[in-house]
């Protein structure tokens, strides 16, 4: 985040401010929350030998509540061979999160998209160009592929790849390893690569080549929660389509696709406002309000 | 074009050596780091599916108050992110906090009695006492189950295979240091112990 585009003062204090459109405002003060969260935690540890918080986003504990990353408890599931209830259960709100949100935890609580959206605007305020000029494309049905590939090679292997290569975690374990040990692990350099990515693509790595990405779109493929497009107030302005950090094109009802990570990012862009969240509560009203 | 007979074997040899390069990085890549006094936390599963079961999340390095476990990186290969502890820097003393944070269960909930993270191994011909330069008795008075796991034969040091947790105490205050880093009292991984018995 730039200096000018955090949240200024309250219209109360005084005259006109800009203020951070609705749903970005909010998604950067949850995912700054979250990443503080982590790196917070390894202090807390290693200097007031708490352990009531603890772990990263592979897994992350408050007190007795344990969260197990779906991607990654599924991976030593399968490879191991053995169940574990602690593990299944600490998998029980990802996933029920990814099932009703969806891939909510890519765009408001992933560390990594905490950095890439300062990379972001690390570009937008020294190019002054507020939308960036994709230049390297994939489809984006390479994302199955490569969550089934990672599952697959994982598997062919006999160890977890994501795991140990997992961005998220790769930054909560830097952060750990620079409190714990006062350096930094070699594997941090993916970090950077998909960081300097972030100049050629937005969100280039979380568009198509993370697993845990792909693995969560997947599971919310029928989440209640979906982009709602008006039809018919809408002007194909295409405002949506260059907001979209995927680049998907809510104005062609993209916002209901498996990809769509309900960032809100189109809901702001839009100036007729004719894109909302919607909670649909039956998989038919979706489909319906897609063809009218 | 012909290829002469030393031609094609000189290019034989070379796509052998190619294609055997992949192997030997792999087999780099995937060795285990576990070996003499570098142990996994208590609880571990067997070596062969722990880097398969744990998912680095790092909570049993956050956890332990000694700082005995630390984590591997990309250096170890496919054990980049998991545990490991050198008992000749910090050993472990047992307080078994990491195998209650464990979500995968990698480090399986056991009582303190029942760790086996190796086996200590007394090198009687660096062992001041069995070598007989003087009388030195710190591993069995720093064992944690006292003339128990180490019991005193003779006044020399003995271990009791039934009851040694690997805890690493005894070999971090051995005074005897070999050329190698090797302390007169040595922890095995169990596996190791395992293959040299039988």
């Amino acid at each position: 985040m730039t200096r000018q585009e955090e949240p200024g003062p309250l219209p109360a204090a005084g005259g006109k401010t800009t203020r951070l459109p609705r749903f970005l405002g909010r998604r950067r003060r949850v995912l700054a929350a979250a990443f503080l969260l982590i790196v917070l935690n390894p202090l807390l540890n290693y200097y007031l030998h708490s352990s009531f918080l603890q772990g990263w986003y592979q897994s992350f504990s408050i007190g007795n509540l344990w969260f197990v990353s779906p991607l990654e408890g599924l991976e030593s599931l399968l490879i191991s061979k053995t169940l574990y209830t602690p593990s299944l259960i600490g998998m029980v709100i990802p996933v029920g999160i990814a099932l009703v949100l969806g891939r909510v935890f890519c765009s408001w609580v992933c560390p990594m998209s905490f950095l890439l959206e300062l990379v972001d605007g690390l570009r937008r305020h020294l190019s002054g160009q507020r939308h960036l000029a994709n230049r390297l494309l994939f489809a984006k049905r390479v994302l199955w592929f490569v969550l089934i590939g990672e599952i697959g090679l994982s598997m062919v292997l006999g160890a977890p790849l994501f795991v140990f290569l997992s961005p998220p975690g790769l930054v909560g374990r830097e952060m750990m390893m620079l409190v714990f040990f006062k350096n930094l692990a070699l594997e941090g350099l993916l970090l950077v690569i998909i960081m300097l990515l972030e100049l050629l693509t937005r969100r280039f790595f979380c568009r198509t080549f993370c697993p845990l990405g792909g693995m969560l779109a997947f599971l919310g493929r029928h989440r209640r929660l979906r982009i709602h497009l008006d039809k018919d107030g809408c002007t194909s302005c295409g405002a949506c389509g260059n907001a979209c950090p995927l680049g998907l094109l809510p104005e062609q009802g993209e916002g209901t696709s498996a990809y769509c990570w309900n960032c809100g990012e189109c809901v702001d862009s839009c100036r007729q406002k004719m894109l909302s969240f919607r909670w649909q509560l039956e998989k038919t009203a979706v489909k319906r309000g897609n063809e009218q | 074009m012909t290829l002469g007979r030393r031609d094609f074997l000189r290019q034989a040899g070379a796509a052998c050596c190619l294609s055997l390069l992949p192997v030997s990085v792999a087999a780099g890549l995937s060795a285990t780091p576990v070996a003499r006094n570098l142990l996994r936390p208590p609880g571990a599963v067997v070596e062969e599916i722990f880097p398969a079961k744990c998912i680095r999340c790092g909570r049993c390095v956050e956890v332990c108050p000694y700082r005995s476990i630390r984590m591997l990186d990309i250096r170890h290969g496919l054990h980049a992110g998991t545990p490991l502890i050198e008992v000749t820097k910090i050993p472990c003393y047992l307080c078994m906090k990491c195998v209650d944070v464990c979500p995968t269960g990698c480090l399986r909930r056991i009582r303190q009695s029942e760790t086996r993270m190796g086996l200590a191994i007394v090198d009687r011909f660096q062992c001041a006492t069995w070598i007989g330069t003087t009388l030195c008795r710190t591993c069995y008075d720093k064992c944690p189950f006292a003339d128990r796991a180490i019991r005193l034969d003779q006044l020399r040091p003995i271990v009791n295979e039934a009851l040694c947790t690997g805890c690493g105490i005894c070999t971090h205050t051995c005074p005897v240091t070999g050329a190698d880093g090797s302390k007169a009292i040595n922890i095995l991984p169990l596996q190791a112990v395992e293959k040299a018995v039988g």
